[in-house]
């Protein structure tokens, strides 16, 4: 199940984050997808690879997470968080896609500011429709 | 990197893998030692580090090589035993305790800053305790039954020279019942070498009986194994060292105490005993050891034949059970003999033999499964493939594989997994591979929070020192670090870690960490006591609009209980909690603009400006004003504040907004002000702002409070915010004094004992003030400074009873009031209205007397006087106010079109007592109106044909209102010229007298000009001439008419006739209407608050419409006797032909004369050819009556064929007439018999020129009827 997906800025500042848990875990995931950017930075910053593709792979496995990491041109960083422990790379590749497609939709708003927070409620219906198609499978 | 030998894991290595010393000791011994404050081992200790012991050691290899770094481990002999875990833990407990204890002093500092945490060195990262409780904790697992290294290499026996037969006690200590369990059970080798020390305490033994039991000794147990320790040589005990060798070891007692009697020769001598020990006993022992076990373990284990052999025994055990049980090997056992093998060459830093030997015993564990043995041998291995700097992969591989081995046995392998994960993180730090480092700490938190707790913040400063900084996770993981502190009730390292993690956060915009960790920082530091920093770490959660609802009301709930613990008012700059939002900073204030109401204050100050350019002096001409005025009066540092006076207060008004989502109340919001006299440039007295401030904070700006009394009076608001709820605010200062008044802040409380503060400066660029407009150039601190001049006269102006919403076209009789409260007289008054269309002044105070719409109806006296419309009203000179006296002034008020109007009104006045910087002030007054459309009115007047001077009028009337029904009383036209004659009775087509909304109505109406009435022939209508007025209704015969030559309706139908004008070219041919009505008073549901009382709608410049240019008639007799046997009858006859267009028009007349048969009259094709008598139809005449009347003369006595006339004059003529103008033309006709005649056989053509719609036409000539008849 997909517990969390986040939306990241380029200076780290959290654009989006949504939880899709029952339980009070918001600051836990909030953590998780603050740790996650360390990992991010890493990856990016590596010079020895280059990032030929978003998709940024698995980032790292907590006790019970995997997150996931995807990072578009502007250096805007999708965040999944999932407790799904066998989980296919193109499925989270697809996640990602479409979740971007979301995005560009949210920022494309002429009422968005750029670098604030997303308020549309219709990103945030569509992401939960995402990932609610995702928890099925 | 650092070379592994000099890393903290080799030092550790060097600390703790060394060999262990048995110590058996009398009591007498201990004793002695006391002296001291310290034990036997104790004061042995720290003399057992030898840092160039340059002992050579040859093991295996024929390769001799020198030890230089070294240490001993000395022991109790009861204390050789495994710890016991309880014992232990609360040991560790203890010592992060201690470290607690003496970090709790930091806490109050400011946290470290990221920026320095990343440039601090290595070592000054992470505390130092860290160490130690490390140590702590791996000591917890001495003398483990599967390793070696703790096992006892040697005893030193200590017998005081003062014990009863002491030779007897030496036997008697290495008693084999008084020996540690472990060497008794056979897990260590009891057959160690021996060492004997007779004590001799100098300070009360006799030195013979010593030498003797020494020599006594020597006889029994050999020469080289006795040694003499004299000690406590000073006798009275007070020998303070400089640098104290045993403080760092033993902390408690006061440093100073220890070692007291012990001179520096009593030291030398113990350092050269230990030096002594251990390099003439100890390391040759373990030498010739490792050499023994060497040989024999080749012996046995080496070679092809040994192993495969071995291997063979070994499965031939498959089926013994996993035991892990210590017993399974004795210390005599094979795999015991290497495993000691390996740890004697490790500790005598052969690494290479203790490598083989480890390598050799791990696959016989293995296949043993004897995976605690195994694991610990795989620890060792890793660490020896460490420190002698081999490949760095086996190591990684061995302390990984002994890491999960002792996972794999559960509980009881955890502590040792601790020990290895320690080991093997420090082994990861030493070869900066931090991250990996982390992940060891990360793994070896267990379950037990207190140690989760120090591995994780372990963990956390490993993430700083990975490059680059991974500084997300140190934070998250000090945040756990904390949790678990907290969890533990380590409380001050539970601030600790989240304080360094507040600085990770502090700079991002992840809210909801950042609250969490703000707001339980401050819980914490609260529970600790130290409630100012509590405070101003829940400050910073006070701004959690994010939050949800119930996270809000903890915080808050917290905050204020911790505020009330400190039992003090806290003053808080920049407090959240209302968020004050600085761009909607305005300020209000009054110099020799005053303003009477604050809609006037909104208004933009060009339209005041542009109202008031005409009546402000032109002294000050152009766009400056007082200001440049003032520059020359005032020092130049003054000339950019703005000016206020004295007991006029200065309003601002702020808004605040709640980012809480529950409602939060804030109290006595108040401006901070200061007030500085100018009476000289030095800062006199400083005013405080509110003088019951109690916390230190506030005192500079408090100062000068002792004068007692304020130079200035603040308002004070008390409001509640809902949730998410914007207020704006207003507060006032009113200086009582001259000088410099700044504005510098705004204070509020909250909840009794917060004081929240916020200075306006301190956000520079955002303020922008009403005024800051104006003066583009000031700063928004200078908008927030006044200078205060001496008390004026300020004028209050109101206008009585003007509605906010009513009709257009009603008009109204206001009263204008002006007040001037101060004893000093205005003069000059001045007034400019912004529409004089809406209003006129009117002439006399109080000049109406009379009911209002009765005063305007016709039998009154009334001054027609009109002024000349200036757009400036002067009042009268003799107008002075002063005091209490109120001036009322009269108003007229016209809702003259319907819409949303802004009044302006601007006063301007002059003070009598003229202070040198104000000479004059103005007031302004604004009104907004909500006029709504009532009656509209549209004329059409066509020329009436029958009559050059007469016009007929069609009025359309339709009632735009909503709900209202109107009355129409009356229809004037205005001026002399035109004069009125109702058509047809009003009462026939609106019985019910009042016009319903929506409804329409047309009547007639006939004008007549009056101007040339002298050349109309006769009079049908019976209206006197100059009658200008039509009453409507008939049955309204007692109210008299309105006369609109009155002043209020004259002066507004002026301004209604400017304001209406269309084109700029004037024609004189217009007519203007005005319609007065007054609302039907059944109907009472409109939105217009009180009923108009009279309505009048002003019709200008309608002109007169015709599709022909010209109007004609033609004038001469209309019977004539004449005797037709004399001669024929010439008549002489006058067209008069009027151009009604704006053009110039050129005219032709054409005369027709007819020439048809007489036989063919023409009565079906009209009036268009002339008409003859035809006697016998007498029905014709009848069918013609409609048109002609009953005028027709008697028939003709004649009928002849002849033409009955022709025009004998002019038959053609062409001529010029300029626009609306009259020009005759003579004509003359023949008649030859007697007969009634038709005059229309002429033609007028006519070509308009000279204007743009040049057009012509033809128009056939009107009926005129001329009878002849014979005298």
């Amino acid at each position: 199940m997909i517990v969390c997906v986040s939306v990241v800025g380029h200076q780290n500042n959290p654009l989006y984050i949504q939880s899709f848990t029952d339980a009070d875990d918001a600051l836990k995931l909030h953590h998780v997808v603050h740790c996650s950017l360390d990992v991010i930075e890493e990856r990016v910053n590596n010079p020895k690879t280059t990032l030929n593709e978003a998709f940024l792979g698995l980032l790292y496995p907590t006790l019970n997470y995997k997150v996931y990491g995807y990072l578009t041109n502007t250096k805007v960083k999708f965040i999944l968080v999932t407790t799904d422990l066998d989980v296919r790379d193109t499925d989270v590749r697809n996640f990602f896609r479409k979740f971007h497609a979301a995005y560009v939709d949210a920022v494309s708003n002429p009422f968005h500011v750029p670098g604030k927070k997303i308020t549309s409620r219709t990103f945030a219906q569509t992401v939960s429709n995402i990932v609610g198609s995702y928890g099925l499978n | 990197m650092v070379e592994p030998v000099n890393s903290s894991l080799g030092k550790m290595l060097l600390e703790e893998v060394s060999p262990v010393v048995m110590v058996l000791c009398t009591p007498l011994v201990e004793e002695t030692f006391l002296k001291n404050g310290l034990s036997f081992v104790e004061t042995l200790k720290p003399f057992c580090n030898f840092n160039n012991i340059d002992v050579p050691v040859r093991t295996s290899g024929d390769q001799l090589y020198r030890l230089k770094k070294f240490t001993l481990r000395l022991f109790n002999a009861s204390d050789i035993k495994q710890p016991n875990v309880e014992v232990a833990k609360q040991r560790l407990e203890h010592v992060i305790t201690e470290a607690g204890e003496k970090v709790f002093d930091d806490l109050k500092s400011d946290p470290p800053q990221i920026t320095h945490i990343l440039s601090d060195p290595e070592s000054e990262i992470a505390p130092t305790w860290f160490q130690y409780y490390n140590k702590e904790l791996i000591r917890t697992l001495s003398f483990s039954e599967h390793e070696a290294f703790d096992h006892p290499v040697a005893c030193l026996l200590v017998v005081s020279s003062k014990d009863e037969q002491p030779v007897n006690k030496f036997v008697d200590l290495f008693n084999t019942n008084r020996l540690p369990s472990l060497l008794n059970d056979g897990v260590m080798d009891p057959k160690i070498l021996k060492h004997y020390l007779l004590v001799h305490d100098n300070q009360d033994a006799t030195t013979e009986r010593t030498s003797k039991v020494l020599s006594e000794m020597r006889s029994t147990f050999g020469n080289n194994e006795c040694n003499l320790l004299c000690t406590n040589s000073s006798k009275e005990g007070n020998v303070e060292h400089q640098a104290n060798p045993w403080a760092s070891f033993k902390s408690s007692v006061s440093a100073n105490k220890l070692g007291c009697a012990l001179t520096g020769d009593d030291i030398v001598e113990i350092k050269d005993l230990m030096q002594e020990f251990t390099s003439r006993h100890i390391i040759p022992h373990m030498e010739q050891k490792v050499r023994e076990l060497n040989q024999q373990i080749s012996a046995t284990r080496k070679g092809l034949r040994n192993q495969i052999k071995n291997l063979w025994w070994r499965k031939g055990k498959d089926d013994v059970p996993d035991s892990t049980k210590g017993s399974m090997y004795t210390f005599s056992s094979t795999e015991s003999q290497i495993r000691i093998l390996g740890d004697y060459a490790f500790m005598l830093h052969d690494y290479e033999l203790a490598l083989s030997s480890y390598r050799l015993i791990s696959t016989d564990y293995k296949l043993d499964k004897a995976w605690k043995h195994y694991a610990g041998v795989q620890e060792m291995m890793g660490l020896a493939y460490f420190i002698s700097n081999q490949s760095e992969k086996e190591a990684e591989y061995c302390m990984e594989n002994a890491f999960s081995t002792y996972l794999k046995l559960g509980r009881s392998g955890f502590q040792n997994a601790t020990r290895c994960g320690l080991w093997w993180a420090e082994m990861l730090k030493a070869r900066d591979q931090y991250k990996e480092a982390a992940s060891a700490y990360f793994r070896i938190c267990g379950e037990e929070p207190l140690h989760a707790a120090v591995m994780l913040e372990q963990a956390s400063y490993c993430f700083v020192l990975t490059k680059p900084a991974m500084l997300n996770k140190y934070g998250f993981h000090l945040v756990l670090s904390g949790d678990h502190y907290k969890n533990c009730d380590q409380v001050s390292h539970a601030i600790r870690t989240y304080r360094s993690a507040i600085s990770v956060y502090e700079s991002t915009t992840w809210s909801h960490i950042k609250d969490h960790v703000h707001f339980h920082i401050g819980r914490w530091y609260a529970l600790v006591g130290m409630h100012d920093v509590a405070v101003r770490n829940m400050l910073k959660v006070l701004d959690c609009g994010k939050q949800s609802k119930a996270t809000q009301e903890i915080f808050l709930r917290d905050f204020f209980e911790i505020v009330k613990k400190t039992g003090m008012k806290h003053e808080v700059v920049g407090l959240q909690l209302p968020f004050i939002n600085m761009s909607s900073l305005q300020v209000i204030y009054e110099d020799h603009r005053t303003y009477a109401s604050q809609a006037s204050v909104l208004v933009q100050e060009s339209i005041w400006q542009s109202l008031e350019d005409d009546i402000i002096p032109s002294l000050n001409s152009g766009k400056s004003n007082w200001l440049e005025l003032q520059s020359k009066l005032l020092p130049k540092k003054y000339k950019e504040s703005n000016v206020c006076v004295a007991g006029e207060s200065v309003k601002v008004d702020l808004e605040f907004r709640n980012p809480l989502l529950i409602s939060t109340s804030i109290t006595s919001v108040s401006l901070i002000c200061e007030l500085t006299s100018n009476s000289d440039d030095l800062t006199v007295s400083k005013e405080p702002s509110s003088l019951s401030v109690g916390t230190e904070s506030s005192a500079e700006h408090n100062q000068g409070t002792t004068s007692g009394f304020s130079s200035f009076t603040l308002s004070e608001v008390d409001l509640t915010l809902g949730g998410g709820e914007k207020k704006m605010v207003r507060l006032t200062v009113t200086p009582s004094e001259e000088g410099i008044l700044k504005i510098v802040g705004v204070r509020w409380g909250l909840s009794g004992s917060v004081v929240g503060v916020h200075y306006f400066q301190s956000t520079p660029g955002k303020a922008k003030t009403n005024k800051g407009r104006r003066k583009n150039k000031l700063t928004p601190t200078d908008a927030l400074k006044f200078l205060v001049i001496k008390s004026l006269p300020r004028l209050e102006g109101s206008i009585d009873h003007l509605p906010e919403q009513l009709y257009a076209g009603d008009l109204r009789y206001l009263v204008l009031e002006l007040k001037n409260k101060s004893e000093s007289p205005i003069k000059n008054l001045k007034m400019k209205i912004s529409h004089p269309r809406f209003v006129n002044p009117g002439n006399h105070e109080e000049e109406v007397t009379t009911d209002f719409p009765d005063c305007l109806k016709k039998g009154h006296e009334q001054n027609n006087l009109q002024r000349e419309t200036s757009s400036v009203f002067s009042f009268p000179k003799d107008v002075s106010l002063q005091g209490d006296k109120s001036l009322r002034w009269p108003l007229w008020f016209r809702a003259a079109i319907p819409g949303t109007i802004s009044l302006y009104f601007t006063i301007y006045y002059e003070m009598e007592n003229v202070s040198s910087i104000m000479k004059y002030r103005t007031l302004r007054m604004n009104y907004n109106l909500k006029v709504l459309p009532s009656l509209e009115t549209s004329f059409e007047i066509t020329p009436s044909p029958s009559r050059l001077q007469e016009f007929l009028v069609r009025m359309d009337i339709v009632n735009r209102a909503n709900s209202d029904s109107f009355h129409i009383h009356q229809l004037s036209t205005v001026g002399c010229r035109w004069g009125i004659s109702l058509l047809e009775r009003v009462d026939k087509i609106l019985p019910s007298k009042s016009l319903l909304p929506g409804q329409a109505l047309s009547c007639h109406f006939m004008i007549k000009d009056n101007r040339k009435s002298g050349t109309e022939e006769e009079k049908t209508i019976s209206n006197p001439p100059s009658q200008t007025d039509v009453k409507m209704f008939s049955q309204d015969d007692d109210e008299k008419l309105f006369d609109i030559v009155n002043s209020p309706l004259t002066n507004f139908h002026k301004s209604e006739r400017s304001c209406q004008e269309t084109s700029d070219q004037l024609s004189t041919n217009t007519v203007d209407f005005i319609l007065i009505s007054h609302v039907a008073k059944s109907s009472n549901s409109s939105g217009v608050a009180d009923i108009p009382k009279i309505l009048s709608h002003h019709s200008c410049h309608n002109r007169i419409r015709s599709s022909n240019p010209l109007s004609w008639s033609l004038y001469g007799p209309r019977t004539i006797y004449h005797d037709f046997s004399t001669s024929l009858c010439e008549v002489q006859l006058k067209l008069v032909i009027r151009n009604t267009s704006s053009g110039l028009s050129s005219v032709s007349f054409n005369a027709i004369d007819c020439l048809p048969d007489a036989a063919a009259p023409a009565p079906s094709s009209g009036n268009q050819s002339g008409w003859r008598y035809v006697p016998d139809v007498t029905e014709e005449m009848k069918l013609t009556s409609d048109v002609m009347g009953s005028r027709l003369g008697k028939p003709p006595s004649s009928m002849e064929s002849s033409p009955p006339f022709i025009w004998s004059g002019l038959s053609s003529t062409k001529f010029e007439i300029p626009p609306l103008s009259t020009t005759e033309v003579p004509l003359q006709i023949s008649v030859f018999s007697p007969g009634i005649y038709n005059l229309s056989s002429y033609k007028l053509t006519w070509e308009l020129s000279g204007h743009e719609d040049a057009s012509s036409g033809t128009c056939q000539g009107y009926p005129y009827y001329l009878t002849v008849l014979q005298s």
